[in-house]
């Protein structure tokens, strides 16, 4: 760390976002602004002299000798997670740990890895690993209207409510599995502002040509389900089970195997309309 | 499978109730557990001092249905499997499902024991990212952090 802190550092800033404090530092100052747009969504600056954890780019000079590649380097603490002669790719390597460990370390949220969107007054979340098609199930509801939330993370709070999240969806659209990030704005549709109780919990896997058939959860199995898209769970076990005890007392839990997002995400949220209509009722 | 003839829950595990179900989470191998109302009962009567008959007895007087001995064996079956009894020391005869169903009958109106276990995840494991052998763009798409092999993750 001290080698690192040797270097020249040009310009850097201090982060808070949900409780957690961290410092990005840059030898460039001209990179700083492109690191504003990676920080979590209600990020603020923080003028705390420590912080939690503090990331080093160091960006590559302009060298024209042959033969040498340039290559840009972050670390994380003293720890270096991304080398790449690409400047994009060190910058999504710092964008990815920086909301992880924001998720991971925050002491007042708990983060589960979901999507979530937003539909008449109720947060619907849907956990789910990489690749289940999360983010394409949130683009379809916001398509059909819904309000969103996240594509990544359901931030639950002590009540049991979950907050916004909303950084731009990152799309997978070719066979690379690169993301490309599109706002919500972007897409037609609104970014949810205030925190909701959660109406459904929808654990679903994506297969070509699956029909929409979902079995209903019972409260334990659906908390079972979400403690394991929990992102923290081993390292604040407590809170996290709180949390998931208090998000889960007026939510519905299905479980199924889905086809294409345009045929599902209509049925789930015609689920909640009517869960929403018999609690009226 | 072996219990104590007189089995006891552990009580180093963090617990919440989900209505008559109970999830447990193991702290010692992060492991967490939801046991159905029959199972969540039985665990509760685990303290030592209760054989299998007399959890049956306990049972019957709490469900107001009659449980029969193989129905609270079955229970200690699955919740020895989960690692959520203490010790290991008197081996129990085998109770199949199909003997604790006979024993509850077909219009039982208490379900069958059931545990269901899930390892917590990893925060690495838990956040968007690729597994080995997923194509991939670059190191941090990969759970592993690294991004080879022709363009897919690997170890």
């Amino acid at each position: 760390m001290k080698k690192l802190d040797r270097l020249g550092w040009a310009a850097g800033i201090g982060v808070r976002a949900f409780g957690v404090h961290t410092g990005v530092r840059v030898n460039a100052a001209g990179v700083l602004p492109r690191i504003f747009s990676l920080l979590p969504p209600g990020w603020k600056s923080s003028q705390r002299a420590t912080v939690q954890r503090l990331y080093s780019l160091v960006v590559a000079g302009n060298s024209q000798r042959p033969g040498l590649r340039r290559m840009h380097m972050l670390y994380a603490d003293s720890e270096r997670i991304a080398r790449d002669a690409e400047l994009g790719e060190v910058l999504a390597a710092l964008e990815t740990d920086l909301h992880r460990y924001v998720a991971e370390a925050s002491p007042d949220m708990t983060f589960l890895h979901a999507g979530v969107v937003g539909w008449q007054g109720r947060a619907i979340l849907l956990p789910g690993r990489s690749l289940s098609g999360k983010t394409s199930l949130v683009r379809e509801m916001l398509r059909l209207g819904a309000t969103y939330y996240s594509d990544e993370f359901a931030v639950v709070d002590d009540s049991g409510k979950v907050h916004p999240f909303p950084r731009p969806l990152g799309i997978r659209e070719d066979a690379t599995y690169a993301q490309t990030k599109y706002s919500a704005d972007k897409l037609g549709a609104k970014s949810g502002v205030k925190p909701l109780p959660v109406g459904a919990v929808v654990i679903c896997k994506y297969r070509a040509g699956a029909w929409w058939k979902p079995r209903p959860l019972s409260p334990g199995q659906g908390a079972l389900e979400l403690m394991g898209s929990s992102i923290a769970v081993r390292v604040e076990p407590q809170h996290t089970l709180r949390r998931i005890h208090n998000l889960a007392n007026r939510a519905v839990f299905v479980k199924g195997t889905r086809g294409e997002a345009c045929e599902s995400a209509a049925a789930i949220l015609n689920l909640l309309s009517s869960d929403i209509r018999q609690e009226k009722a | 499978m072996k219990v104590r003839e007189y089995p006891r829950a552990r009580m180093d595990c963090l617990t919440r109730e989900f209505g008559d179900e109970l999830l447990v989470y193991d702290q010692q191998r992060n492991v967490g557990h939801c046991l159905n109302p029959t199972a969540a009962a039985t665990w509760k009567l685990c303290d030592g001092k209760n054989g299998p008959p007399d959890l049956a007895k306990i049972l019957t007087r709490q469900f107001s249905e009659p449980i029969d001995e193989p129905v609270v064996l079955l229970a200690l079956e699955e919740l020895s499997k989960a690692r959520l009894l203490v010790g290991v020391e008197k081996p129990v005869r085998r109770t199949s499902r199909r003997e604790a169903i006979r024993a509850i009958g077909i219009a039982g109106a208490i379900a069958l024991p059931l545990v269901t276990s899930l390892v917590a995840p990893t925060p690495a494991r838990a956040a968007s990212c690729l597994a080995n052998g997923k194509p991939c763009g670059s190191n941090v798409q990969c759970c592993s952090g690294k991004c080879g092999n022709g363009g897919h993750c690997g170890a």
